[in-house]
């Protein structure tokens, strides 16, 4: 009977993972893509969720509102953009410095508060953590999936147009790409922007899903990004190998970290080790390609090449 | 493939008739979820565990006691969890806390506690002393009035007051928006001064000392982990503060106006025993208040700073 309550949690698990995967997707295209560690996110994603929370309280439809995340979170990228190519700032440091700017821009955004409620009971909202279980299309699940593939095939277009290669390039070579005549300092400050834009449409999601922005909501988000990012190319790497597969794999990524943190709290561990659990399941999955391609070389010199 | 499915959905309708049957014996489950490692939320938990199990009895409670970390998505995480195992009652203790759990179910009661202002965590407009939902609980507002009380008492000659509070904690803007208008009446100038974190917490304060005579610290979970360095610039500065509660006088305040988070969480676990046992329906159920608040004061900062309180203070331990 264990064993029933950790079935019945599986469907918030699955829509948590499914929010953050829209997330991890956008943490792909400046991890992967652009091959920079943006560490924009943790206030990009909680700007996102403020500007949401924000609008949706002044009974402004929630399209609208998301779609403003969207924008706004365009605008932190082009921040972190401009200060890593105009002003020739690390991006690691870049990032980390839109992030402190962006926790006092957070406050602006909700009028000096720390935590804006949005009550599912008075606000037209897209989901909500309390429909998790409905068995109709008021479920979050329905809509995030819906989400989830309209995003992935449109950055699968994007991607696929000439400037979409051209950015891709960026990330694979930089020097060979300038070669090219690409500007790689433009794609990079798209590509930031791009992502940035994502994290925070994903953080008005999760507004809505859990009921309120916090300017604390997204401490760490980078964390799970990444976590998401490496788990779904260990786990799905191989079943997908086509550029709209592996934002798939992204995806489940996320929803495969939910799980498993499900399972870590349904296991009755004490929560307090919940972060040291979380740094250990991301270091094992990032050691798993690396002790693969160890063994693969050993193999080589075993055999001579 | 589909013969599988079947039996796998045949195989959890029969573990959920064996889980149906055995919640027949009247053994209660608790969820408990605290949002972080803090020793007022540790002493609200405390207290409400005590009350319940003394109510009930060890055998008729089963709690299961989660701490997100200090992370809000965790929050989520943990609230479905108890939803799904259908927990007879739940506890969240502090506001993001008590925010996941209202999104997660509508059906489950709920208390609260360590929350300051529920029509404003709950997002509930003409609020009437009970949430109308399947929400109540305790609040940790700190007596207001009677601190401004006892700061005019202790420092009727200071002229500016500075208001240190953490950016990050939506219950201390609106204590600090309140203490305001009290201590205005009582012809004070305030200037709060607002910090994001440890960080910046030692520079913001030495701003707060050199622009006035007396400092008042709200209930604040931020200010309350790093006391040391507020006393560590408040000290050489000679400034007094005035804390909004006792953990944050003892590190460092001359004196409080402080509830107790034990009796807190004590009153909240005799309400989940009325809600599970005597049927009280949750979303009439008054918020109610700590139950009393007690003047206290730090010997030592006293002795520091030159201060000497009125006989009516407790030294606090």
């Amino acid at each position: 009977m264990e064993l029933v309550k950790l079935f019945n949690a599986f469907p918030g698990a699955i829509s948590q993972g499914l929010v953050w995967g829209l997330m991890a997707i956008g943490v792909y295209i400046t991890y992967r893509i652009l091959d920079v560690a943006d560490l924009t996110v943790d206030g990009s994603m909680a700007t996102g969720g403020a500007v949401a929370a924000v609008m949706i309280t002044s009974g402004i439809d929630p399209w609208v509102a998301v779609l403003c995340a969207f924008l706004v979170g365009l605008l932190a990228g082009l921040m972190t953009g401009l200060f890593h190519t105009a002003m020739g700032i690390p991006a690691i440091l870049s990032g980390i410095l839109t992030q402190l700017a962006l926790y006092s821009i957070n406050l602006r955004i909700m009028g000096g508060k720390a935590n804006t409620a949005v009550n599912v009971s008075k606000y037209h909202v897209l989901i909500t953590s309390r429909n998790v279980r409905a068995l109709s299309l008021e479920n979050p699940i329905c809509l995030l999936l819906v989400l989830t593939a309209v995003l992935i095939l449109a950055l699968h277009f994007f991607f696929g147009t000439e400037y979409g290669c051209a950015l891709r390039a960026t990330g694979a070579n930089q020097n060979m790409a300038r070669a090219q005549g690409i500007n790689t300092r433009f794609g990079t400050v798209v590509g930031l922007m791009l992502s940035n834009g994502i994290v925070s449409f994903s953080g008005a999601m999760l507004t809505q899903y859990q009921g309120f922005a916090d300017v604390q909501m997204a401490r760490g988000a980078i964390v799970i990004g990444l976590a998401a990012v490496i788990i779904g190319e260990v786990v799905f790497g191989k079943l997908f190998r086509s550029f709209w597969g592996k934002l798939i794999c992204v995806s489940l990524g996320a929803v495969i970290y939910y799980l498993v943190m499900q399972i870590v709290l349904w296991l009755g561990l004490n929560t307090n080790d919940l972060k040291m659990l979380t740094a250990l399941v991301v270091a094992v999955f990032l050691a798993v390609p690396y002790w693969k391609g160890l063994a693969v070389q050993k193999k080589i010199r075993k055999r001579g090449v | 493939m589909k013969k599988i499915l079947s039996i796998i959905v045949a195989l959890c309708m029969c573990l959920a008739c064996i889980s149906g049957t055995a919640a027949e014996d009247k053994n209660y489950t608790v969820g408990v979820l605290q949002l972080i490692q803090h020793v007022a939320l540790d002493a609200a938990t405390q207290g409400f565990v005590d009350a319940l199990t003394e109510k009930l009895g060890a055998d008729h409670v089963t709690f299961d006691i989660q701490n997100a970390s200090g992370d809000s998505a965790n929050c989520t995480t943990i609230a479905n969890g108890f939803v799904s195992a259908n927990v007879d009652l739940i506890m969240a203790n502090a506001t993001p806390a008590l925010q996941a759990c209202a999104a997660a179910t509508v059906d489950i009661p709920i208390l609260g506690t360590s929350v300051t202002d529920y029509a404003t965590a709950l997002d509930i407009d003409n609020w009437n002393g009970s949430t109308g939902l399947n929400i109540s609980g305790t609040c940790d507002l700190a007596p207001m009035q009677g601190q401004a009380d006892m700061l005019h008492e202790l420092f009727p000659d200071a002229a500016k007051v500075g208001l240190l509070y953490c950016s990050a904690e939506p219950n201390s803007l609106y204590q600090v928006n309140v203490i305001t208008e009290y201590l205005t009446a009582y012809g004070y100038e305030c200037k709060p001064f607002a910090f994001a974190d440890s960080n910046d917490l030692a520079s913001v304060t030495q701003n707060a000392c050199d622009e006035c005579d007396v400092l008042y610290v709200p209930t604040d979970n931020t200010a309350a982990s790093y006391t040391e360095t507020i006393a560590n610039v408040t000290i050489p500065a000679g400034k007094p503060v005035v804390a909004g509660e006792e953990g944050i006088c003892k590190g460092c305040g001359v004196a409080t106006l402080s509830i107790s988070y034990y009796d807190l969480g004590y009153a909240t676990g005799l309400m989940a025993y009325e809600v599970l046992v005597n049927g009280a329906d949750v979303s009439t159920l008054p918020v109610e208040t700590a139950p009393n608040a007690v003047k206290e004061y730090n010997a030592d900062m006293c002795a520091t700073l030159g201060i000497t309180v009125p006989e009516d203070y407790v030294a606090i331990q």
